[in-house]
């Protein structure tokens, strides 16, 4: 198996605070979609955000095509390929969806090629297109996160990393960002997904990790998480789950 | 009507002037979050570059107007890295920015007032003490030249902030500030860069004020409470607020200048920040405070 990116053991938290992670690993494979599930606290986000470079790691490694991504600021990790979609506000609320656009390819110098890549965006999502001079703050939320998740694909990313993209949205818009997903992993983006609802975003995915307490409890192919007794305790059984 | 006329224009050939005293502090506390104490105290600064440029050369404010924008962007870089770069990983950012300027306020006063004495000061360019007429409304040459030349600035300051590569990258650290870093941004160069741009634009204020009002080292504390006024009621780090906002209370001041006297146009100022802190306080166009 060739990884893409492998992430093992990692300890990290947030400044001097205490570890949230505490030995998480995860296996990425090219072409693929990854979802994350765990119960609340269990380090889903505090995971994607330590790949990033915006949580210093403290132990463990990173390593991304074979080279080590600890100790990288999230502009470097950016320029290696891999991309960040955080947690509900991702975009820039007052300025327009057009301008939105063009900050996805901020790191980009060559403005011509910039608007022929925005271009291409609008013609896979042409919402953004119909709205391109409109404030993204006053966008419904779910065109709001269609253009977060557009705005990765100008980069033309190896990996792009969601967290919670369904968070706050109506149950049928749910499924039209898990669609947007897709659109991104048949264009041969690999998908890292940390997602609150384990069974939509494990029927969604390839792969399934699972973490609890800021470790990685297991990991394997989506049917087989899915299937496993473990997960009907933490998230049917046993354990409350809210 | 015609008295009325000539309050309104009054209150627009000032409102310009306090548009640009403000705009500086609006862009400043937008992208560092820092609510610029010092900045009324910078514009003083300013306001003394113009006037030793007007008392030993004869330089007339506008051309020592450009001089006091590079020297305050110097002290801004420098007091940038010096006083609030350190304080960037703050947890107590809020409270350590606000005590900072306040200091680096008292620290300015200081410094002019010991240099330069309490003595008032004015420049006193031909132009302003002049007016021009139209029928029987004056129009003070002096502070029209002032108010275009605010004018000028901001809209200088608003196609640099829309359209130049920087200016996309200064706006999205405004908006959201961990977005922007994702997107590669370098948002700690944006904050010096914007900081250097905000105490520029008050070099560039003090000249014009120079011949405006008259000032000493003391009168910025005068001055904060008009600008935070303004731009509180435009909107905590919105620029065009901050202008919208300048030419209302202006031209409010100096209605009730004409009908209660001018002790009372300043209270205007005053009243407006109470008012809208209670009322509205997002402002004209800030977002709504977020509660924790």
């Amino acid at each position: 198996m060739t990884e893409l990116l492998q992430v093992t053991d990692v300890v990290a938290g947030y400044g001097d605070g205490p570890a949230i992670l505490n030995g998480a690993s995860v296996t990425v494979q090219p072409g693929k979609v990854h979802c994350i599930i765990g119960p609340n606290g269990a380090g889903k986000s505090t995971l994607l955000k330590a790949i990033c470079g915006m949580l210093r790691i403290r132990q463990g490694a990173v390593r991304f095509k074979g080279d080590s991504l600890v100790g990288l600021r999230p502009d470097q990790v950016l320029r290696r390929g891999i991309c960040f979609v955080p947690q509900e506000r991702a975009l820039f609320p007052k300025m327009t969806v057009r301008e939105n656009l063009r900050m996805g390819g901020f790191s980009l110098t060559d403005t011509t090629d910039l608007e022929r890549r925005i271009d291409e965006i609008e013609d896979r999502f042409p919402i953004l297109r119909d709205r391109r001079d409109q404030h993204a703050g006053t966008m419904s939320g779910g065109q709001q996160q269609t253009l977060a998740m557009a705005r990765t694909m100008i980069l033309k990313p190896d990996i792009v990393m969601l967290d919670e993209p369904s968070l706050g949205l109506a149950p049928k818009i749910v499924q039209e960002v898990f669609g947007i997903m897709q659109v991104m992993a048949e264009a041969g983006i690999t998908i890292l997904i940390v997602e609150q609802n384990a069974l939509m975003g494990l029927k969604h995915a390839d792969w399934g990790v699972v973490l609890d307490l800021g470790r990685t409890l297991f990991e394997g192919p989506a049917a087989e998480v899915l299937a496993d007794p473990r997960i009907q305790e933490l998230y049917l059984g046993g354990k409350k789950v809210a | 009507m015609a008295a009325i006329i000539q309050i309104v224009v009054l209150g627009l050939a000032l409102g310009g002037v306090y548009a640009l005293m403000g705009s500086g502090l609006s862009l400043i506390f937008g992208v560092m979050r820092i609510v610029n104490l010092a900045h009324p105290a910078l514009i003083m600064s300013g306001a003394y570059v113009a006037y030793w440029g007007f008392r030993l050369w004869g330089l007339d404010p506008f051309v020592m107007l450009p001089v006091a924008m590079v020297i305050l962007a110097a002290t801004g870089v420098l007091l940038y890295k010096l006083v609030f770069e350190r304080e960037a990983k703050s947890a107590r950012y809020s409270e350590m920015t606000v005590l900072l300027t306040f200091a680096v306020a008292m620290v300015l006063e200081g410094a002019l007032a010991t240099a330069f004495t309490n003595t008032q000061r004015v420049t006193s360019p031909g132009y302003a003490t002049d007016a021009f007429f139209i029928g029987s409304v004056f129009i003070p040459k002096g502070q029209l030249y002032a108010g275009i030349t605010s004018l000028v600035i901001i809209g200088l300051l608003a196609l640099f902030l829309k359209f130049s590569r920087f200016g996309y990258a200064i706006r999205a650290t405004t908006q959201n500030r961990e977005a922007a870093e994702l997107l590669g941004v370098n948002v700690n160069l944006v904050g010096l860069v914007s900081f250097a741009i905000g105490v520029a634009l008050a070099g560039a204020a003090g000249s014009l004020v120079s011949f405006v009002f008259s000032f000493f080292p003391s009168k910025h504390w005068e001055w904060i409470a008009v600008l935070m006024s303004l731009v509180v009621l435009g909107g905590m780090g919105s620029i065009l607020g901050t202008v919208v906002a300048a030419y209302l209370l202006s031209v409010v001041a100096a209605f009730v200048g004409f009908f209660f006297g001018a002790t009372w146009s300043t209270l205007t100022f005053y009243l407006a920040l109470f008012v809208v802190l209670l009322v509205r306080p997002q402002g004209l166009f800030g977002e709504k405070p977020e509660l924790a």
